[in-house]
């Protein structure tokens, strides 16, 4: 599983980092590192959850049912 | 009560957050849950009389909606000018006032400073404050918790963040009061006090430097240039307009929830490892922020015609009970998982102090079910609840141990 990071939607909300701080990693002003993130099979469901609670949807799950 | 011309007939509703159903103040009522009827009536509609000062309001009803206005800060600004009027100057609350692009650099300041990891290194000190005002009415069997707990605790954040001594809660109590509830004049009267205050809290600190926020903010440069008193002053006052009465009302809300739902309550008691994902959706179900713009040009949005200098409402408690967004609404579910609600609103502007408002609630929630056993609405009582610019609630009488029998 992929979360592709809208790095410029990215607002601080850090709901994604209060699910799962292990997969999105946050800058000293609590918004989120440019760049997509390959999530650890363990964390995929941590990695969901906080990708959906993001307000402004700057985090895409590609689950690879889609082809690129 | 005017319609501005280029606002069609069509769209206007005889609507207000002061009079609308739910809206003035009454005892034991739901404002925020009174608005969710408005999700039946269209997205987009005018209410020409829905500011405290007489102004009409364009008021977007969907969470999508809200989401594109507020994302959009260069065409729906936050410089509303709030001061001006008291002041007979403007003088901007920094950074809700100021628009990218040069909001960027003084939110870079200042976010650091209320990141979630600085807000941990609080949590002592925030903590030990919660506990020490509850154990200091827990043996009572009763109490007003807006000026027992709520409020005195919120303004000891606050001052605690300021750097400034305990000792001015009650001052700072009676300005946050008067500045969100009073009559038009106390309210100028509130914020010129404010901004005198900051203002020789600026000049002090330039003279005698000290290990605070308000130092910290003075020895700041933004792009090069060193900060100006009038700058630091803007960024002084929204702390104090934005961090006292909004947390302060979201404890009132969150703990009149749990007197109305003993099972609730009894099952945070029993694992508080519950209780950050029930504040959750306590801030979905009971915000108290109405998020305000102004356009900054001629505009059109999904066929509507807004001009430039028309206001723009986005009550995030209406988004947040959209049925688009949400499943259920209007069901509380303290384990709700996905819920990407707008309590902080949405877009650049969103609550720099969204971190530790958090920690503040789940703080005092914990501390609170720890110390208090199983409370009640006190018998007789009912809460008095407003809606308004803030949505809030005045006094919350509750009641623990033994019912009082009647004489």
């Amino acid at each position: 599983m992929i979360v592709r990071v809208l790095r410029e939607k990215c607002q601080g909300h850090a709901r994604c980092w209060a699910q799962a701080p292990d997969v999105f990693v946050l800058d000293d002003e609590g918004y989120i590192t440019p760049g997509d993130i390959a999530v650890p099979e363990d964390q995929e469901r941590a990695a969901w959850r906080g990708a959906k609670s993001c307000p402004e949807r700057a985090l895409v799950i590609d689950d690879g049912a889609t082809a690129a | 009560m005017s319609v501005p011309e280029h606002v069609p007939a069509g769209l206007v509703r005889d609507f207000s957050y002061w009079t609308a159903p739910g809206m003035a103040p009454e005892r034991g009522g739901d404002p925020q849950g009174a608005l969710a009827g408005l999700h039946d009536g269209p997205p987009v509609f005018y209410a020409p009389n829905n500011t405290y000062d007489g102004h009409g309001t364009w008021v977007f009803v969907r969470a999508e909606d809200q989401r594109r206005v507020l994302q959009d800060a260069e065409t729906f600004s936050s410089h509303r000018r709030l001061f001006e009027q008291a002041l007979g100057e403007d003088l901007p609350t920094i950074p809700l006032e100021i628009d990218p692009p040069e909001h960027g650099a003084y939110r870079s300041l200042l976010n650091p400073l209320l990141s979630p990891k600085r807000v941990m290194a609080m949590e002592t000190a925030n903590r030990a404050r919660a506990v020490e005002l509850i154990e200091g009415l827990k043996d009572r069997s009763r109490c007003e918790v807006m000026q027992g707990f709520a409020f005195p605790f919120a303004v000891g954040v606050f001052l605690e963040f300021l750097g400034l001594p305990q000792s001015r809660r009650d001052e700072f109590l009676g300005w946050a009061d008067k500045q969100f509830h009073g009559t038009p004049e106390e309210r100028g009267e509130a914020i010129r006090t404010v901004v005198g205050f900051m203002r020789e809290l600026v000049a002090l600190r330039r003279r005698e430097p000290a290990d605070d926020f308000m130092t910290f903010v003075v020895q700041a440069t933004v792009n090069g240039q060193p900060m100006s008193d009038r700058e630091a002053v803007g960024m002084g006052a929204l702390l104090f307009v934005a961090g006292l009465d909004t947390v302060a009302a979201a404890i009132g809300f969150n703990f009149r929830y749990l007197a109305e739902t003993p099972e609730e309550q009894a099952r945070l008691r029993g694992d508080p490892a519950a209780i950050v994902l029930a504040v959750e959706e306590l801030l979905r179900a009971f915000p108290t922020v109405l998020m305000t713009r102004i356009a900054s040009h001629d505009t059109e949005f999904d066929g509507i015609f807004i001009k430039a200098g028309d206001r723009v409402s986005c009550p995030s408690m209406v988004a947040n009970r959209d049925p688009a967004e949400f499943e259920c609404p209007n069901r509380i579910d303290l384990t709700r998982e996905n819920n990407r609600h707008v309590a902080f609103a949405y877009g650049p502007h969103r609550c720099l102090g969204s971190h530790l408002a958090r920690r503040e609630l789940v703080i005092a929630m914990e501390e609170w079910l720890a110390r208090i056993p199983s409370f009640r609405i006190a018998e007789g009582t009912a809460p008095l609840t407003y809606g308004g610019h803030v949505f809030g609630i005045d006094d919350l009488e509750l009641a623990w141990g033994e019912k009082a029998v009647a004489a």
